[in-house]
């Protein structure tokens, strides 16, 4: 009478191996991203890692397809003021509302030598409501690509 | 590549659904309008490839696995 598959509770969760360290996710926490990102066309699905441990960063990981995480950060937090306008195109992508809590990720660059920066020129958004998020290249601002970062 | 001559005003259909047509053409540059569907996003190449070459500096190495660590707080102690 049970049509429960072996292994079934498990399969809502996923392991995932990242640059990170190791982490256990559940698939409701796996977002979208139709388009991937640019230079990482094939990774269509990520899951944000928010880990108080790393706060004020994140870590933006792919799950399946082609391997890629990256270290994120509210762009709002680095550059007061922020205030990026999205077009009609990125609304209507993004399903979002106008009055739609987004979630606003900052790609951070870290080099060898020990520089860090953001790229606010092209903020990666997500519509949680929808789960589904694109890096968006608005033509309306020109807010800089590489942002350096201080350390608090 | 495809190649075709336009001239002011006259312009090409991509697909079904999408328009780029010349608006004007001067000596160092031609204006372009774009007619495309909502829900397709139009670039200028160099930043499109700019972002790129920086997404692909940013994704994650040995040096921001040490970052973390070194901002990474201790967690508080369980018992």
């Amino acid at each position: 009478m049970s049509t429960a598959v072996p292994g079934g509770l498990r399969d809502a969760r996923v392991h995932l191996e990242t640059a990170f360290g190791n982490f256990e996710v559940d698939r409701r926490d796996l977002v979208r991203f139709p388009a991937g990102l640019p230079g990482f066309e094939l990774c269509r699905q990520f899951v944000v890692i928010a880990a108080p441990e790393v706060a004020p960063f994140q870590c933006l990981c792919s799950v399946g397809g082609a391997p890629g995480s990256f270290l994120t950060v509210d762009p709002r937090l680095v550059y007061p003021g922020y205030a990026y306008e999205l077009t009609e195109a990125d609304r209507t992508r993004l399903g979002a509302t106008a009055d739609a809590a987004l979630l606003w990720l900052a790609i951070v660059t870290l080099t060898g030598s020990g520089e860090a920066w953001a790229n606010l020129r092209a903020p990666i958004v997500i519509n949680p409501d929808r789960m589904v998020g694109y890096q968006v290249i608005s033509p309306d601002h020109d807010y800089p690509v590489r942002h350096a970062l201080v350390e608090a | 590549m495809l190649v075709v001559t336009r001239k002011r005003d006259e312009a090409i259909i991509i697909g079904h659904d999408i328009e780029v047509r010349v608006l004007r053409v001067g000596r160092d540059g031609v204006r372009l309008g774009v007619v495309a569907p909502a829900e397709v996003p139009v670039y200028r190449t160099e930043i499109y490839d700019l972002v790129v070459r920086e997404n692909r500096a940013a994704i994650a190495s040995p040096s921001t696995r040490r970052f973390v660590d070194r901002i990474r707080r201790p967690a508080s102690p369980r018992r």
